[in-house]
């Protein structure tokens, strides 16, 4: 990439984020006026373990660079369980996809609780820069 | 193996004619030397067509995955097994698409089935009449006479990481048991993980961009069960039906996805695909990261233990970083 | 007639590919296809055959058309046409046979226009078969393994040199335009390759005697075996997989399917399979074809029967790619053999 190519590239991250914590967490970082970047457009989910890997390769098909599931800690689920399965199927998909050729920082799970406003935005402007020092994704990406 | 074939013939006449089972599903000859082919026998005394059983070195695709068709249609269903179609078979039953109970399951000790693919490549295909088992040996048969070969360079190469060549689920097993002598099995996807992500991207981009998206791969598969696939549904269409890159890309991560804790690694599915993509190899991916984070699981060989995705430990590791 | 020698094929196939799009057996992990042509590409002309038939230069298995978008809440819609001049070198007569085929189907009124487009646009050069396989039966169908009539070049290959004989108009023109390359075959480098070709078509017919059928009065026979029996011996193995049907040079149902993303898309027709569960299911979600018993029985029926009934003509050419390629050996030559056996009306 040329360096104004560089400069113009705005990543695209899809956060898919759990009602019961990361979602309220990205609330709370609202309200308590901390900023993060706009690339991120979150999805709300019930659970993160409701995210099928059908939702994470539809985001990318369709244009995303990178993609986050972000759900409560291992311990909180709202529904007691849902994040444990989560974290075994998201390791297995994430190696997967690193398997394939896919960087392994396109795809990030992590665990963000509804009173963690200030990581939730940290979190995303981590996510924003590592996706953007890696440039746009084109791997996955329906080129037509 | 020709003493197997003749067991086998009479055991499924006997379980037939004492209306034990009303189908036998086995393997019969078709007319090329390397067609073996599901055969169906029902009826009393199967209409004496139990007598067209076989048993050689061809009988390759994997029977158990019949009985999601055949058994919601009959009272009881006797089957052939080898070792692979065995874990197909625990493996259906622990996706409870069969019950136990209505099926009577005949062992077979298999000793590694050959590729047609290696003999036509190693030029023997040409004239070629009938192939058959002497031990660690393959005789080739053409009108001109015979000719010896070592059976270790003709079998499938799935066949030589084999580690389940003798039935781990059986009513009644037939002949003896078979050795057990596997190669490794992660070779493959161990060199690919060596390379860089654009490498590998490259590597398999190159092998999906020859799928024809027959679903081939999908049909043959023991653990896929589903009575309506994702990829069947028109409304809402997941998988596009135009054969582009993304979509393929779809169509082949889902599929391994789904089967991932599930696959018993018969390699039904390399085995079919007419443009050989190793899909084998993405199966085996997620054994080996599943076995490394969360313990060795070997499906089928245990239907009651539950399959790696579908529980969890609470101090489980993660392939990324928790905080 | 003319003849090239093969070193300097790399010469023709550069000279070809700058003039058209080139299509050549192309080899790749074990895998021969016909491709566009590319620098560095292992072509392989001597397997007998490609495993996809190059049905899919004439008709590809994706095909977009139409273009459209919206913009300023207005829909815009425009053609979309991706084609050009081609060659394609290395078809096997069968395969060739296997395109006349499918021009009986898409140039009849009302014509495809896409289709036609492509056939207008492209030059078929036949390599004949010098050895038939274990799996070929091309001569139960009347076709020559040495000849394909429907070529607009022939090609035989001699050993050290091609055989060149142009068939066709479009066949003289490029035999035209990369004179340069060819040399004027001598008589007894004629008469070489015609024994070559009588004498391949007979060893296939031998084969074919030697195996006991013939496949002439199956259109007949099958007209009155639609509930016959016969198709429960079949069906019960087939994997309900799109292999045959997608490998097949004859074979040429399409479905139609748009694919958009935010404010554009397209629209596109692909192949689709009758051996598919959706390929029948209809909106209501009534599916005439409710089991592998009905798809099975429309794959040979359509085959053996209603083609031949609607063209004259079996819509098989003996390539012998299903033989070699279905996973459970559900093939067309065994269907042909037991039909053929049953008598009408009597089991």
């Amino acid at each position: 990439m040329s360096l104004a190519q560089e400069q113009a590239f705005e990543p695209l991250i899809v956060a898919f984020c759990c009602n019961w914590c990361s979602y309220a967490g990205g609330d709370l970082a609202g309200t308590s006026r901390m900023t993060y970047p706009a690339n991120v457009r979150v999805i709300r989910v019930p659970c993160s373990s409701r995210v099928s890997p059908n939702l994470i390769l539809r985001a990318f098909q369709r244009g995303a660079d990178g993609v986050l599931v972000a759900g409560c800690h291992p311990g909180d689920c709202h529904y007691v369980t849902g994040n444990y399965y989560a974290r075994r199927r998201f390791s297995a998909m994430r190696r997967f996809l690193e398997y394939l050729g896919i960087e392994q920082e396109r795809f990030e799970v992590h665990w963000i609780s509804a009173s963690e406003g200030s990581k939730f935005a940290a979190v995303m402007g981590e996510v924003t820069e590592k996706i953007r020092a890696l440039g746009p994704n084109r791997k996955l990406r329906d080129a037509r | 193996m020709k003493q197997l074939a003749e067991i086998m013939k009479d055991i499924a006449a006997q379980s037939l004619s004492r209306g034990e089972v009303d189908l036998v599903i086995g393997w019969q000859k078709g007319p090329l030397w390397w067609q073996s082919y599901p055969a169906f026998i029902e009826g009393n005394e199967g209409n004496g067509e139990t007598g067209s059983l076989t048993w050689d070195s061809f009988c390759v695709p994997n029977l158990s995955r019949y009985l999601l068709e055949e058994l919601p249609e009959r009272k009881k269903v006797a089957l052939f097994v080898k070792g692979c179609d065995a874990l197909g078979f625990n493996q259906i039953l622990q996706d409870k698409r069969a019950e136990r109970e209505k099926v009577v399951l005949y062992g077979i000790p298999c000793t590694g089935l050959v590729d047609p693919d290696k003999v036509e490549s190693a030029g023997l295909g040409r004239g070629l009449l009938e192939v058959k088992r002497d031990g660690d040996e393959l005789v080739f048969v053409y009108d001109s006479g015979e000719q010896k070969a070592q059976a270790r360079d003709f079998l499938y190469d799935k066949c030589l990481t084999c580690r389940y060549p003798n039935p781990v689920v059986y009513d009644q097993m037939l002949g003896e048991a078979a050795p057990v002598q596997p190669e490794e099995r992660f070779e493959s996807v161990q060199e690919l993980e060596k390379m860089d992500a654009d490498e590998r991207f490259a590597y398999w981009a190159r092998q999906f961009s020859r799928c024809i998206r027959c679903f081939a791969c999908r049909n043959a598969c023991p653990a896929c069960s589903c009575r309506e696939c994702i990829f069947d549904i028109p409304e809402p269409r997941w998988l596009g039906k135009a054969n582009e890159l993304s979509e393929t890309q779809f169509y082949q991560i889902i599929r391994a996805y789904h089967v991932a804790g599930r696959c018993v690694d018969c390699g039904e599915c390399t085995r079919v695909c007419p443009v050989n993509i190793p899909l084998q190899e993405l199966n085996r991916k997620f054994i080996k990261d599943i076995n490394e984070l969360y313990g060795e699981y070997d499906a089928g060989v245990d239907p009651e233990q539950e399959a790696p995705l579908v529980t969890y430990k609470t101090d489980d590791p993660a392939a990324f970083t928790e905080s | 007639m003319k003849k090239i020698v093969k070193d300097k094929l790399p010469s023709l196939w550069e000279q070809l590919s700058s003039q058209a799009t080139l299509f050549l057996p192309v080899e790749q992990d074990g895998v021969v296809n016909f491709a566009p042509w590319e620098e560095g590409d292992s072509v392989n002309l001597e397997a007998l055959n490609t495993v996809v038939p190059p049905k899919n230069v004439v008709f590809p298995q994706t095909e977009t058309y139409m273009r459209f978008k919206v913009e300023n809440d207005k829909l815009h819609i425009e053609p979309f046409e991706q084609n050009g001049p081609y060659v394609l070198f290395g078809a096997r007569p069968c395969d060739v046979a296997g395109i006349t085929l499918l021009d009986k189907v898409f140039l009849q009124e009302p014509e495809d226009g896409l289709y036609s487009r492509r056939r207008r646009e492209g030059t078929v050069i036949s390599v004949a078969c010098n050895e038939p396989d274990a799996a070929c039966f091309c001569t139960s169908f009347e076709l020559e393994p040495g000849m394909a009539p429907g070529a607009d070049i022939m090609v035989w290959d001699m050993g050290d040199y091609l055989l060149w004989k142009a068939q066709s108009e479009k066949g003289e023109k490029l035999t035209g335009s990369v004179e340069n390359l060819l040399q004027e075959a001598a008589e007894e480098e004629q008469k070489a390759a015609m024994e070559l070709k009588e004498r391949v078509t007979a060893k296939e017919a031998a084969a074919a005697q030697e195996m006991g059928w013939d496949p002439s009065g199956v259109k007949e026979t099958l007209k009155d075996m639609f509930d016959s029996d016969i198709w429960e011996q079949f069906f019960r193995r087939c994997l309900g997989c799109g292999i045959c049907t997608y490998i097949c040079p004859t074979c040429h149902c399409f479905d139609i399917q748009d694919y958009s993303k935010d404010q554009e898309g397209g629209r596109f027709r692909c192949w689709d399979s009758c051996m598919f569960a959706d390929f029948t299911l209809m909106g209501s979600g009534e599916n005439p074809r409710p089991t592998r018993k009905e798809r099975v029985r429309q794959r040979f029926m359509h085959k053996l029967c209603y083609y031949p009934s609607n063209f004259g003509l079996y819509a098989c050419v003996g390539c012998g790619r299903c033989v070699r390629k279905c996973p459970v050996n559900l093939d067309i030559a065994q269907v042909i053999k037991e039909v053929g056996g049953v008598k009408s009306g009597s089991e």
